[in-house]
């Protein structure tokens, strides 16, 4: 087992290397303004057998959660998702059936994980075009890991040890968590981030695990190459170094800052066909040099979808400042209820078209959408989370650009595989709307209203029956007075009526 | 009676003596000053030109659909908001498979028979100008502007034939009730927008015509094809059979001289000589035309594309869940029973067909298909869209095909209140029900209990009491 902890500070934040302190295994330092981030690297055979069971059927398995309160980032720890619990997954030797115990361990270690099975809940994922992509994606939101934690501490910590406790528990405070496993690397990597915030600089070694702390900030190296991020700061090893030492480097980083926010809302009255509008600082690319696109990335949930078919139409596409619909996962059913669907939702990704003029300008854009029905419930009326999407500026890297990995970055996020390999994704910050902290917007969805249904199948075939009725009379009537037979008998028929009456 | 046969035989002869005072009066009621109350009425002199003679009115009924073919393709060049109705492009996607050599059923939501694909291939071809383009784009909706404008001669014909043993009308005032179909803006706007119906309408209406001109050959394929293509036209097959009795094809039995009930008469003849009866040559011939043109179609269609042929043309209509808010008295339960499929004791979606068919399958062809076969259909297809299980506005197309040919004799015609009121009941329980739909789509109000419900209700029963009328008025 190793851990990797690293403060990330942002350019120009770097602290004085005299005020770290080194004693017995223990770092402490001052107070600073950064993004921690604290992996833990667990080899296959020290994990719970839960675990390890599940993760021998797995050829490649990575959850990541993200927080739905607005957090800030830093680079390079910048790649953007949804919020909400994602997961991309490849399974042993291509077959998803004998994955069936998948959805079960991660409703056992995540708490309310709504899949069945992988074949019944999972979208395929486009991995033929470009190999590092995991065969099989699934989303839905969580709201917290509380779950995760009450997990974790039973499985990780001996009961009397409150300390292994406490550090679980401020997994409350993260932004994001992410738990990687393939058969390459036959370890499992669980990454926490939390967001950018004043803390103390602090760690403690533990036996049997090797630590390393870093407390890093940005920095420009000569020579740093338009692709790279340059970092440098402060490594301890900690039960091992007795001082820490200076660090400059450079790493290519495909996710960037792209130094400017957007928020998204619907607008009102979202009705049954709701329309994201999403509100941008600026409509200028980050680099002015290479090809950028703006894109939106989105992961709905099952009970809310675009329409692959309404998004074809340049005209339509462009009075809502859309370029095209780039990428929809298959299929999407355009008609089932929410309650039928046993696919977790789809995963949609939209070019957007900001204004073109050469100052930089706020703009909009409108993501038209439609809802599901979903179930009857009492008092008619059910909240949906929707996340916000990723939004990005794809922008080409120059010819013969490689990206090797990063150690601060993170490969199949859903987006990343849908571009070429020279691709850098440059990151717009969510922010909310105002009034609120989070990241999601909720749709009130109206339902049948179950309070209400109490007569609805009585008067209904109590009505259906009277209209029945009022028709069968009235056949009879005719039958009565002229039978079955043809017009003129009933010509005959009523003449003699006349006849009578006369 | 003799006489009505041999009138029958013959589409344009006239009825003998003993009908004849009733044929006059009707058709100089409909002919020479229209009634008070009917849009038509309004007797301006350019107003009855357009009905003299044929062309004025083709012209204007053409000249309509252009207009609106022309307005279409502006709209949709110029606005986000398309005039092109979302099924055309279900449509034209098909066909876009089907020239690529796949299967019209790539496209989701496909559910329709191949053979629309295949009418539509033109709209595929992409050539070297976008406006060419565009044109070819468009020839399924000319295609469907030209079959409403063959149902509207088909009703002109129908109205003029005394067929169906009912007297004809003068040309004049056949188009003048052809002119409901032909220069009605609802029905022209749907078919250039795109909407397939409109060849119900033509099929349907060819069916009929078939029928009354005694074709039974080529009725049996109309009939065949029509289910093949959009199933409800099986509802027409009993009536078409009952209404081909022995004395009215004229294939012997014409000393029967139609009585009120033929059945009643032979009370004691056993089951055999009634089975022989009622088994003419006309009908085991429209049986195993029609049966053997589904058949054949369906194989062939099989052939071509398979299971997904099954599943999304006929299989789609049995499974699917209809839980979506529509006209339907059914709809609510249908939502409820659909979300708690263990709750309902009695599943409701496996009844709801048993008064829709007894009506529109049994007792309707039964008791009014002999007197007048084309208000039969008429009652026949009302019933059916009102107590089915999915009920949307493009299903009123299907009756409203048949209406001109019932008007004429109706109630709501000679009793120009009645009629006013009916269809503002008609109008305004639509209106009450589009209000709540309104609010549940647009405001995102949850009115599904007790607005659209009853709204729906509502709506069904002003239909039961307008198809009351409609039964009642064979006997006028």
């Amino acid at each position: 087992m190793r851990e990797r902890i690293t403060f990330v500070q942002k350019l120009g934040d770097s602290i004085d290397p005299s005020t770290l302190k080194v004693t017995d295994g223990v770092l402490s330092g001052p107070e600073v303004q950064a993004v921690l981030e604290d992996r833990l690297t667990i080899a296959l055979d020290e994990l719970p057998t839960e675990l390890h069971t599940l993760l021998n059927s797995v050829h490649e398995l990575h959850v990541r959660w993200v927080s739905p309160v607005a957090y800030e980032a830093v680079s390079p720890l910048l790649s953007r998702l949804p919020p909400g619990f994602h997961l991309f997954f490849t399974p042993a030797r291509g077959d998803v059936d004998a994955s069936d115990n998948l959805c079960p361990t991660l409703a056992h270690v995540f708490g309310d994980i709504a899949c069945s099975t992988p074949a019944d809940s999972f979208t395929p994922l486009q991995n033929d075009r470009f190999s590092h992509s995991s065969a099989f994606q699934y989303f839905q939101p969580l709201e917290s890991l509380s779950h995760f934690i009450a997990y974790a501490q039973d499985q990780l910590c001996p009961p009397s040890d409150a300390l292994c406790a406490a550090r679980l528990n401020s997994l409350v405070l993260a932004s994001s968590l992410d738990l990687s496993y393939d058969t390459i690397s036959h370890t499992l990597k669980i990454t926490a981030l939390w967001p950018y915030q004043k803390q103390a600089v602090h760690a403690i070694s533990w036996p049997e695990l090797r630590t390393e702390v870093g407390v890093l900030s940005g920095e420009i190296p000569p020579n740093l190459e338009p692709h790279e991020v340059g970092l440098a700061g402060l490594l301890t090893v900690l039960g091992q170094d007795t001082k820490p030492s200076a660090t400059m480097f450079a790493v290519p980083s495909r996710h960037r800052d792209a130094e400017s926010k957007f928020s998204a809302r619907f607008l009102e009255p979202t009705g049954t066909h709701p329309t994201l509008q999403i509100q941008l600082e600026s409509n200028k690319p980050p680099s002015g040099g290479s090809y950028c696109s703006a894109h939106a990335y989105f992961t709905l949930p099952k009970s809310i979808f675009a329409d692959k078919y309404q998004l074809a139409d340049d005209l339509f596409l462009a009075s809502k400042n859309l370029t095209a619909l780039r990428y929809i996962s298959q299929p999407v059913d355009l008609e089932a209820p929410e309650y039928v669907m046993k696919q977790w939702g789809s995963a949609v990704l939209l070019e957007l078209s900001p204004p073109k003029s050469d100052k930089p300008q706020p703009w909009t854009t409108e993501v038209p959408l439609h809802l599901r029905y979903l179930a009857p419930s009492p008092g008619g009326y059910e909240n949906i989370q929707v996340p916000y999407p990723a939004v990005f500026w794809a922008c080409t890297a120059e010819e013969g650009t490689k990206f090797p990995t990063n150690p601060f970055e993170r490969v199949n996020l859903g987006y990343d595989g849908l571009f070429g390999p020279r691709t850098v994704f440059w990151h717009v910050d969510p922010r909310p709307v105002s009034g609120s902290n989070r990241i999601t917007n909720t749709i009130k969805v109206p339902v049948l209203d179950l309070d209400k249904a109490g007569w609805v199948n009585g008067v209904t075939a109590i009505t259906v029956l009277v209209g029945f009725a009022w028709v069968a009379w009235k056949l009879a009537a005719v039958y009565v007075k002229s039978g079955y037979g043809s017009a003129p008998s009933s010509g005959t028929s009523s003449q003699i009526g006349d006849k009578k009456r006369q | 009676m003799a006489q009505s046969s041999v009138a029958a035989r013959s589409a344009s002869a006239s009825a003998g003596d003993q009908t004849s005072a009733r044929k006059k009066k009707r058709v100089s009621f409909a002919a020479g000053s229209a009634p008070p109350d009917h849009p038509s009425a309004a007797s301006s002199p350019a107003f009855s030109a357009l009905f003299q003679r044929p062309l004025p009115l083709y012209f204007s009924a053409a000249l309509l659909r252009v207009g609106l073919l022309l307005y279409g393709l502006w709209q949709d060049a110029n606005s986000p908001l398309k005039y092109t109705d979302i099924d055309y492009l279900v449509f034209t996607d098909a066909a876009r498979f089907v020239s690529r050599g796949q299967s019209p059923y790539d496209r989701e939501t496909y559910r329709y028979t191949p053979v629309l694909a295949w009418l539509l291939l033109p709209t595929a071809h992409v050539g070297a100008s976008p406006l060419w383009d565009a044109v070819w784009f468009s020839s399924g909706k000319v295609l469907f502007a030209a079959a409403d404008l063959v149902a509207g001669w088909l009703l002109e014909r129908v109205l003029t034939s005394s067929g169906s043993g009912l007297p004809g009308l003068d040309p004049v005032a056949a188009r003048k009730f052809a002119a409901i179909w032909l220069l009605n803006p609802m029905v022209a706007t749907i078919s250039t927008r795109g909407s397939s119906e409109g060849l119900l309408g033509v099929l349907v209406m060819a069916l009929l015509s078939a029928v009354m001109a005694r074709r039974v050959t080529l009725a049996g394929l109309l009939l065949g094809f029509s289910v093949h293509f959009k199933i409800y036209p099986f509802i027409y097959a009993p009536a078409i059979v009952w209404w081909m009795d022995a004395e009215r094809m004229g294939s012997g039995g014409a000393d029967k001289k139609g009585s009120p009930a033929p059945g009643q008469n032979k009370s004691k003849s056993s089951l055999i000589s009634r089975v022989t009866t009622f088994a003419t040559p006309a009908r085991i011939r429209l049986a195993a035309v029609s049966l053997s043109t589904f058949v054949c179609l369906n194989a062939a269609m099989y052939i071509c594309y398979g299971p997904p042929f099954l599943t999304h043309t006929f299989l789609h209509h049995v499974t699917r869940i209809d839980h979506r808010h529509n006209f339907s008295p059914y709809n609510t339960q249908l939502y409820l029973a659909s979300a708690f499929p263990d709750l309902s004791a009695l599943r409701i979606e496996s009844v709801a067909f048993l008064p829709q068919l007894v009506l529109s399958c049994f007792l309707i062809p039964i008791v009014l298909a002999k007197k007048d076969l084309p208000a039969a259909m008429l009652a026949q297809t009302f019933a059916f869209v009102t107590f089915n299980k999915v009920c949307t506005s493009q299903y009123f197309l299907w009756y409203m095909v048949l209406l001109p040919l019932y008007l004429p004799r109706s109630s709501f015609l000679k009793d120009g209140k009645l009629g006013i009121f009916a269809l503002s009941m008609w109008v305004a329980s639509q209106g009450l029900w589009l209000h709540q739909g309104y609010g549940l789509e647009f405001l995102g109000l949850s009115t599904f209990l007790p607005g659209l419900w009853l709204a729906s209700l509502g709506f069904f029963l002003v239909n039961c009491w307008i198809l009351g009328i409609i039964i009642a008025d064979v006997l006028l």
